[in-house]
């Protein structure tokens, strides 16, 4: 089963000027451990997508179920636990939460889903090692580059073990070799078994995906396979 | 991690603004308590110093104040009928009037009581002896040392009360005493002699008059009987049980003080409701991007919402704790300035703690907080993740 | 002897209201009423009303009404009754003494002198009260006891403003300081593309100043259209024309000289730790 599949899906913004068509008509399917690459010009609709297939925005019309379960009629609380548990999600600007540790901030997503304290450390332990900053665990945001934010940041992703990883621009905000690392920490996690959505302009980075998706105004325009 | 120590650690971050906060809603907390303490403290104080006094009725001609209306003549032979009620246990006739003592280089001002000898509750004698007949006088502390004298000295007094014949020569009495009189202002000078010399000192002939009858009630019997049968067997008295005296005061003298007091308290509240607001408010307007994405990680609208007002709920509630020292400690200062009032009883106070006014305090501070919280709680709710998240990106 | 104090009968037993009933050869003495016991009587000029010395009602005689009269606002009045009543002397000087009072129409309770130079007042007073035995000179201004209470009731009003602008102090250094971090980002870019630290101060010192005038203006507009309200309401509810609230130059000119220069310090202030961070700091957010 896809762990998640979108049919016909279209998003449409109300705007004064008249309504804007950012995502129209699109349909797709992401397998367990699949890596699929969105490329595209800006304002395409790619990071519109990406929050359609995140459940973070709601389609104008179409379907989309993550591991089989039909979120459009879901209520808030249904697509948080969704968010909190199956998906999850690394941001162009981190948005790590300034006022928390590391360490705080990869534990954040497992508290608000449950998770026992001694099961949070471990977890916690085992992600600083994975994304090898287990001596900036106690740093704050402010005190880390942005690289090591970007890692803090996929590790928090990473926290309650999503079978979905979205990520728009990880690499937008950082230098090429700051963002070759993050592109190839992306990669282990992908080997690891999460599958993989990601957003970006770097066609580098792109070529990392087994699928290249190009959109353009809103629409899936061609999918390229490249392993 | 809990609603509250995520906004604990949201505080933190922002100290300079935290402290500020809470700082004003400390001050503005100072003054709302003041105000609650002042809503009900002077009642409550008059209430304990007319307790105080062993009476819980009041009799006179007509309702105005001690000193102000027309006097009972024959008061003696009044009070003396009154005392074979059933209902009543004790009487004392008492007048009070204006003096002046002249026999010193400079004259003073004295307030002017009258009492029978013998008297329970007119006064209390601390020195000496009580008057036992006309040509005696007892003097309060202060009094003595205006004077300069000691028991058993003269004393000369003349009226200074509107209405009274000048050309009536001082009269001379002897001090016999030193005694503390009820509801005698700080630095008050107050003299006590019997009726009847009150009535000379007034220029009359020595007359039983009296402004009011004090009256306890008897055991096993209300004030309002009482007052019933005070008012059966003389008509043209009327009595004022004591609470009926503090509901008079509440309308009359003392409205003043409650006026101020219900307007500063909405104004202190709607400060707070202001200033938590609008910290509140900016504090989340300049947080969207991590709401958002603390949204979009999983965390419920509820949680986010909950996040907002535990921030209101411990910079409301820090604020209202450390209003409770400072509007003690500012009670106190506005009792000492609002006591400089001439003539004010040096046992009243305008503001007197009550646990009431503790859990009104508490209950205002709550409601604050919820409504302080409401517009950015509702900011909080329908903050739309994907767009925020877009906006973040593109600002 | 008896108070010269005149008990109005308030009740509608006492006060007795009529038409007739009194000989008309010889009409009976006029007096003014305050403007309270008219309405709260109904009363109105040529209504007869009668009035006694005591609170026993005893010795009343009937007086016509000529006239209604507003009492003189006196703050120390505010809670009592508002129903007065003004005789003339002779005529009071009757109702309160007996006729076998032959001093009665001489006596008064007091004499009001207007002096030339109320300079010498101290001085006339004490020359009054050693020439004249029994007589007590008081200084007008002295002799009002409720001048000590409103002195009293000013200095309870300063402490509860001094408070008050603690916590708006507060509260505005708290704004400024959220309002200036909020504007880190652009503070930064000026400082980047060379504007020096003093010209940002100043630019934001005359931003400062404009809110601060603004706040200030609206606040007295506000005092100013409020005071009307707060007037009615209490005269209302004392019956009274005395004037409660009264936005005076002095009270805008003390107004104008606390909130102009606080605004702009607080928002100084706040500033101030802006500035001081390095031009990096600014820049990286």
């Amino acid at each position: 089963m896809s762990v998640i599949e979108a049919r016909d899906l279209t998003r449409v913004f109300p705007m004064p000027a008249g309504p804007v068509t950012a995502v129209r008509g699109v349909s797709l399917a992401v397998d367990p451990g699949d890596f699929v690459a969105l490329c595209g010009p800006s304002g395409c609709g790619k990071s519109t997508l990406l929050h359609l297939l995140g459940v973070v925005d709601t389609p104008s019309s179409g379907t989309l179920t993550v591991d089989g379960e039909d979120v459009a009629t879901l209520g808030d609380v249904a697509r948080s636990r969704i968010r909190l548990r199956k998906i999850g999600f690394v941001f162009q600007r981190f948005f790590l939460l300034p006022m928390l540790t590391a360490a705080e901030n990869i534990e954040l997503p497992m508290a608000e889903a449950g998770v026992s304290k001694s099961e949070r450390a471990h977890r916690v332990h085992e992600l600083l090692e994975y994304v090898e900053l287990s001596k900036r665990a106690d740093h704050r945001p402010s005190q880390l580059s942005g690289g090591e934010m970007q890692r803090i940041a996929i590790a928090r992703a990473l926290a309650n073990r999503p079978r979905l990883l979205l990520a728009d621009e990880p690499t937008g905000e950082l230098d090429q070799t700051t963002g070759q690392h993050i592109a190839e920490l992306l990669d282990r996690v992908n080997a690891d078994g999460t599958a993989l959505v990601i957003v970006t302009h770097d066609a580098v980075f792109a070529r990392r995906a087994r699928r290249i998706l190009t959109m353009r105004d809103g629409v899936l325009v061609s999918e390229e396979r490249v392993r | 991690m809990s609603a509250f120590a995520f906004a604990l650690r949201s505080l933190v971050r922002q100290p300079a603004r935290a402290l500020l906060g809470i700082a004003g809603v400390a001050a503005v907390g100072a003054l709302l308590f003041d105000m609650l303490l002042l809503s009900n403290g002077l009642v409550i104080s008059m209430e304990r110093m007319l307790s105080t006094t062993g009476y819980d009725l009041r009799a006179a001609i007509g309702t105005a104040p001690p000193g102000r209306g027309p006097l009972i003549e024959h008061a003696g032979a009044i009070a003396t009928r009154l005392r074979t009620l059933p209902e009543v246990a004790r009487v004392t006739p008492l007048r009070l009037s204006d003096g002046l003592v002249v026999h010193t280089a400079r004259p003073f001002a004295v307030r002017v009581m009258g009492a029978e000898p013998g008297s329970v509750g007119a006064w209390t004698v601390l020195e000496g002896r009580d008057v036992r007949a006309s040509g005696e006088v007892l003097v309060n502390q202060h009094v003595l040392e205006l004077l300069d004298a000691r028991v058993g000295g003269p004393l000369e007094l003349r009226t200074s009360a509107p209405g009274v014949r000048t050309v009536t020569p001082p009269f001379r009495v002897q001090i016999v005493g030193v005694a503390d009189f009820p509801f005698e202002s700080e630095r008050g000078s107050t003299v006590g002699l019997s009726l009847e010399d009150v009535d000379r000192v007034s220029g009359g002939g020595g007359a039983q008059s009296a402004d009011q009858l004090l009256i306890a009630t008897a055991q096993g019997t209300t004030p309002a009987a009482a007052k019933a049968a005070v008012e059966r067997a003389v008509p043209t008295l009327t009595a004022m049980t004591n609470a009926q005296v503090l509901v008079r005061l509440q309308e009359g003298g003392l409205s003043y003080f409650r006026q101020i007091s219900f307007v500063l308290t909405t104004v202190t509240i709607g400060f707070a409701f202001l200033l938590v607001t609008v910290l509140l408010t900016v504090s989340v307007n300049q947080r969207t991007g991590e709401i958002a994405a603390l949204r979009a990680l999983g965390f419920s609208r509820r949680r986010a919402i909950a996040d907002v007002f535990a921030e209101a709920v411990l910079i409301v509630g820090s604020g209202a704790v450390l209003a409770l020292p400072v509007g003690l400690a500012l009670s106190r200062l506005l009792d000492w300035i609002l006591k400089g009032i001439p003539g004010i009883p040096a046992s009243l106070h305008f503001f007197v703690f009550q646990p009431r006014a503790l859990l009104i305090h508490g209950l205002l501070f709550a409601f604050t907080a919820v409504a302080a919280a409401l517009y950015p709680m509702r900011l909080v709710a329908t903050l739309p993740i994907a767009a925020t998240l877009r906006r973040e990106v593109v600002s | 002897m008896r108070r010269a104090r005149l008990w109005v009968m308030a009740s509608a037993v006492t006060l007795a209201v009529s038409g007739g009933g009194v000989d008309a050869a010889e009409p009976a003495p006029g007096v003014l009423i305050s403007r309270q016991l008219a309405e709260a009587k109904a009363l109105s000029p040529g209504s007869q009303i009668r009035l006694a010395p005591g609170g026993d009602g005893q010795s009343a005689q009937t007086f016509r009404v000529l006239g209604i009269y507003e009492p003189t606002p006196d703050p120390m009045e505010i809670s009592e009754s508002k129903f007065k009543v003004r005789l003339h002397l002779p005529d009071m000087a009757r109702l309160v003494s007996g006729p076998a009072d032959l001093m009665a129409a001489e006596t008064v309770d007091q004499v009001n002198l207007v002096l030339r130079d109320p300079r010498q007042a101290s001085t006339i007073a004490t020359q009054l009260m050693t020439g004249t035995p029994g007589i007590v000179a008081r200084q007008a201004r002295a002799a009002v006891s409720g001048a000590g209470t409103f002195v009293v009731i000013e200095r309870f009003h300063l402490a509860i403003a001094i408070v008050t602008i603690i916590a708006s102090a507060l509260f505005l250094l708290a704004l400024s300081v959220m309002l200036v971090d909020e504007r880190r980002d652009t503070v930064g870019v000026l400082r980047l593309i060379g504007l020096t630290t003093r010209r940002v101060l100043a630019q934001i010192f005359l931003e400062s100043l404009v809110v601060a005038v603004g706040g200030a203006v609206f606040g007295i507009g506000l005092a100013a259209a409020s005071q009307f309200a707060i007037n009615r309401y209490f005269q209302w509810h004392y019956n009274t024309a005395l004037v409660f609230v009264r936005v005076t130059p002095g009270v805008v000119a003390v107004c104008l000289a606390i909130a102009i220069p606080l605004g702009v310090v607080a928002s100084a202030a706040a500033s101030w730790s802006l500035l001081r961070k390095q031009l990096m700091t600014l820049a990286r957010r």
